[in-house]
């Protein structure tokens, strides 16, 4: 969004001409967002931006040819996650797929601030044949907590790094369990500094350990890819059957095994409804912005949330007062809606494909309340706390309980800078499912963000 | 089975010999299998480079593997703690040990006396500090701590503890007491720095140990506080602790720690107390009226119910008063003397 609008803004200082290329650019941009797996280069249209605006290198172009995932590297602090990193953009920077980041410029774990929320982690982009990739390094278990809570950066796969002189460590079983938190539900290992050991048979061992450990935090232990390589060979540029092709394979592994998540335009279509308007003549048209998938003038669709669902037919869609065949995600449009009164449809519904999701009463949530120093509460709650809980368009008081089993429930307290597990209980139902994003406020202030981990209670 | 047989006993006169001269290691022809490497890396969590050199250190001898690997972890302990001595620990855990929480009734055992201690122990990343060995041995540290210091006279209660005689104690494991080990807190250290290679510290102690004051006047008495906030688990340790020394006094006293209500009630409001300090930014119990960092002033919010929005002060009085500890305007009841409180990655002076 803001892109956009600082386009248009550069755009409107050029007089007369300009208006025919920033139309042309604007279509390209809309073009590129319904992602084609085949379709072919870049539209040369846009390229032309580059040069006037100054915003992102010239080169720096980000191409919606491929799918792009986040992946993320966790591992022990010596094992070479830093190392490994460095080496794949050095690596892929030879293809001209990504650029070299060295070592000293990721392993700074910058911190910044995603949703007022403030988060170490390190970013590099690659890519593969492919795909495209955006690459998280973390230095602890919150940060990955809070990317995936704020959804800052959303890890859809991870590389666990082991040393092979060392094998896996007390601790990596608290890497895998992290991956389990943050909903990963593939990896690929990489076995790193193969180089160092005299023994190969011992690789083997590594290998076996591995396979045994994933499988029991329910992972695909038999078949997860196991790459065995040394990233500083291929950092160096020495020993390319260990290095340079590890890496590549690597990469390869990612590509294969790990899943790109559904696109948005892929998912089934949802509307957060923002207002609600009465046009005389015509019926009832609810607004919003689509947040996914594609709706189609005629189709089924399904009001979800506050007390009152039911199915309905879209017999208009609409966009800048005019009338569309199609809205799809991104789309800022207005339903009309066949046989609807006005009294039926409020904000804080959503319109989605009928049967998508339902409305939820009851979930658990992964937590993180924020600290007095990115403006939340300075002190601590108990059990049975209600704020308003921000779900899209809803807004809607909820109490928030500890899971039911929890020993001293009545007795336990959240502070600011937690990261919590509970159960959220809402005042009314609203469409939810896992995976689903919310903010928590009281009084005007955001103290907590919270994903849904899991629906407890359906309306 | 054979081919093992003939592998393991042939270079029995060239492992001795090397284990007279390291130097010699890598030539040891004994070479050790995958099985066993296993077997004692799932016995000692040592890496896999470690177990294999101990194994063709002992002619493929788990048993002897073992105590090799014992005496091994000290020297790489050594080595390894130098190599990280320089990095930087601000994860890890606040861990409490209490061993006697103070007055209690004629029939319980335990004497009366209070017996504590409070531990800060630092690793590099929270990973290390969610781990089970990492959490055991501030557990451990903490016992340790409680256990060794003896009662002094000095002003205050809670002292600190030097982390010199500290770290030259022999740990006193909580589970298992009466296991003698022969490690010290400081080797202990080392070995997990050896398991997890990460730089691992213990930052700060502080003790609580007096002897119960029935002696000296039978209305007097000393009770514990403690919570820990943030802990994986239902573990004794978290990312924030606080100790609190609170006393009692009245000439009910004894009778009242008879009754297993009032006991109860006691350590209910303890607990919401401890807390209390934890949650808020508490940083003295008394002071001028409206200093929201001192315990006294601020609304009791832990102890719930429509104590809620009274100050602690207040809060405490009433207790004192519906608990039949002081009448109408008599001087005590319970008071907090002393605390400490800590957050794992404090900066400390």
């Amino acid at each position: 969004m803001f892109r956009l609008a600082a386009q248009r803004g550069i755009a409107n200082k050029f007089a007369g001409s300009s208006r025919a290329l920033r139309a042309s650019s604007l279509y390209a941009r809309c073009r590129c967002s319904t992602w084609k797996p085949t379709s072919g280069p870049f539209l040369p249209s846009a390229v032309s931006w580059g040069n006037r605006r100054g915003y992102a290198e010239a080169a720096g172009k980000f191409s919606r040819d491929k799918p792009h995932m986040n992946i993320g590297t966790i591992g022990h602090v010596d094992h070479g996650k830093t190392t490994l990193t460095a080496a794949i953009t050095k690596v892929l920077s030879d293809k001209g797929a990504a650029k070299f980041t060295d070592y000293s410029q990721i392993d700074k774990a910058p911190e910044e601030k995603a949703r007022g929320i403030t988060i170490n982690s390190a970013h590099v982009e690659y890519e593969s044949d492919g795909r495209h990739y955006g690459h998280i390094d973390c230095p602890g278990h919150a940060d990955y907590i809070k990317n995936m809570i704020t959804g800052a950066a959303q890890m859809d796969g991870a590389i666990i790094v082991v040393s092979a002189t060392d094998g896996q460590m007390p601790q990596t079983r608290e890497h895998l369990l992290l991956a389990r938190q943050v909903g990963i539900k593939k990896l690929v290992v990489f076995i790193n500094k193969v180089d160092m050991i005299q023994d190969p048979e011992m690789l083997e061992l590594v290998d076996m350990e591995m396979r045994d450990l994933l499988s029991t935090y329910n992972f695909d232990g038999e078949n997860t890819p196991i790459i065995m390589g040394s990233a500083l060979a291929a950092l160096e540029g020495r020993d390319d059957s260990v290095g340079k092709e590890k890496i590549l394979s690597l990469v390869q592994a990612c590509d294969e095994w790990l899943d790109v998540p559904p696109r948005d335009l892929e998912k089934p279509f949802l509307m957060p409804i923002e207002d609600v308007f009465s046009i005389s003549g015509r019926g009832t048209v609810a607004t919003g912005r689509v947040e996914r998938g594609i709706a189609t003038k005629g189709a089924e669709v399904e009001v979800v949330g506050l007390g009152n669902t039911f199915k309905t037919t879209l017999t208009g869609i609409e966009m800048f007062h005019k009338e569309l065949d199609r809205g799809e995600a991104g789309d800022n449009m207005g339903c009309l809606l066949r046989g609807v009164k006005r009294e039926q449809v409020r904000r804080g519904q959503v319109i989605i494909a009928p049967g998508s999701m339902k409305a939820v009463k009851k979930f658990q949530a992964q937590i993180y309340v924020l600290t007095k120093d990115e403006g939340g509460r300075y002190t601590p709650f108990m059990s049975n706390y209600r704020p308003q809980l921000f779900l899209r368009t809803a807004d809607i008081t909820v109490a928030l309980t500890f899971a039911e089993g929890t020993p001293d429930a009545e007795e336990k307290m959240v502070m600011p800078g937690d990261n919590v597990e509970m159960v959220c209980e809402l005042v009314h139902d609203v469409a939810a499912e896992a995976g689903s994003r919310f903010t928590l406020r009281e009084g005007g202030k955001t103290i907590g963000t919270g994903i849904v981990t899991k629906i407890l209670e359906y309306a | 089975m054979i081919a093992q047989f003939v592998r393991s006993s042939k270079p029995f006169h060239a492992s001795r010999l090397s284990r007279a001269g390291q130097s010699c290691y890598s030539t040891t022809p004994s070479k050790p299998s995958l099985q066993h490497v296993a077997q004692l890396r799932k016995l000692t969590e040592v890496s896999i480079s470690k177990a294999r050199e101990a194994l063709s250190q002992t002619n493929n001898d788990i048993q002897q593997a073992l105590e090799w690997v014992k005496n091994d972890l000290a020297a790489s302990g050594i080595k390894k703690a130098a190599n990280v001595q320089s990095r930087e620990t601000r994860e890890g855990l606040v861990s409490v040990c209490m061993l006697s929480g103070g007055s209690r009734g004629k029939t319980s055992l335990g004497g009366g006396g209070i017996r504590a201690a409070m531990i800060e122990l630092n690793c590099e990343t929270d990973f290390v500090g969610r781990n089970v060995l990492f959490g055991q041995l501030a557990a451990d540290i903490a016992h340790t701590a409680a256990f060794i210091t003896e009662p002094t006279d000095s002003s205050t209660i809670i002292r600190s503890c030097s982390l010199d005689v500290l770290n030259d104690a022999p740990l006193l494991s909580q589970n298992n007491p009466s296991s003698h080990s022969p490690s010290t807190v400081s080797s202990s250290i080392r070995d997990l720095i050896a398991k997890v290679g990460e730089k691992v510290s213990l930052k700060r102690a502080v003790t609580v140990v007096q002897d119960p004051l029935s002696g000296q006047s039978p209305n007097l008495g000393l009770r514990l506080a403690s919570y820990l906030h943030g802990s994986v688990g239902s573990a004794p340790h978290g990312r924030i602790g606080s100790l609190a020394v609170l006393a009692l006094q009245s000439p009910e006293l004894a009778r009242r720690l008879e009754s297993e209500t009032f006991v109860k009630d006691l350590e209910r409001l303890e607990r919401a107390l401890a807390r209390q300090i934890t949650g808020f930014d508490t940083r003295s119990i008394k002071s001028s009226d409206g200093d929201e960092m001192a315990l006294y002033n601020q609304p009791f919010m832990m102890l719930g119910g429509e104590s809620a929005n009274k100050p602690v002060r207040m809060a405490i009085e009433n207790w004192s008063k519906q608990q039949g500890l002081v009448r109408d305007d008599d001087e005590g009841g319970i008071e907090v003397l002393e605390f400490a409180k800590w957050s794992v990655g404090d900066i400390v002076g």
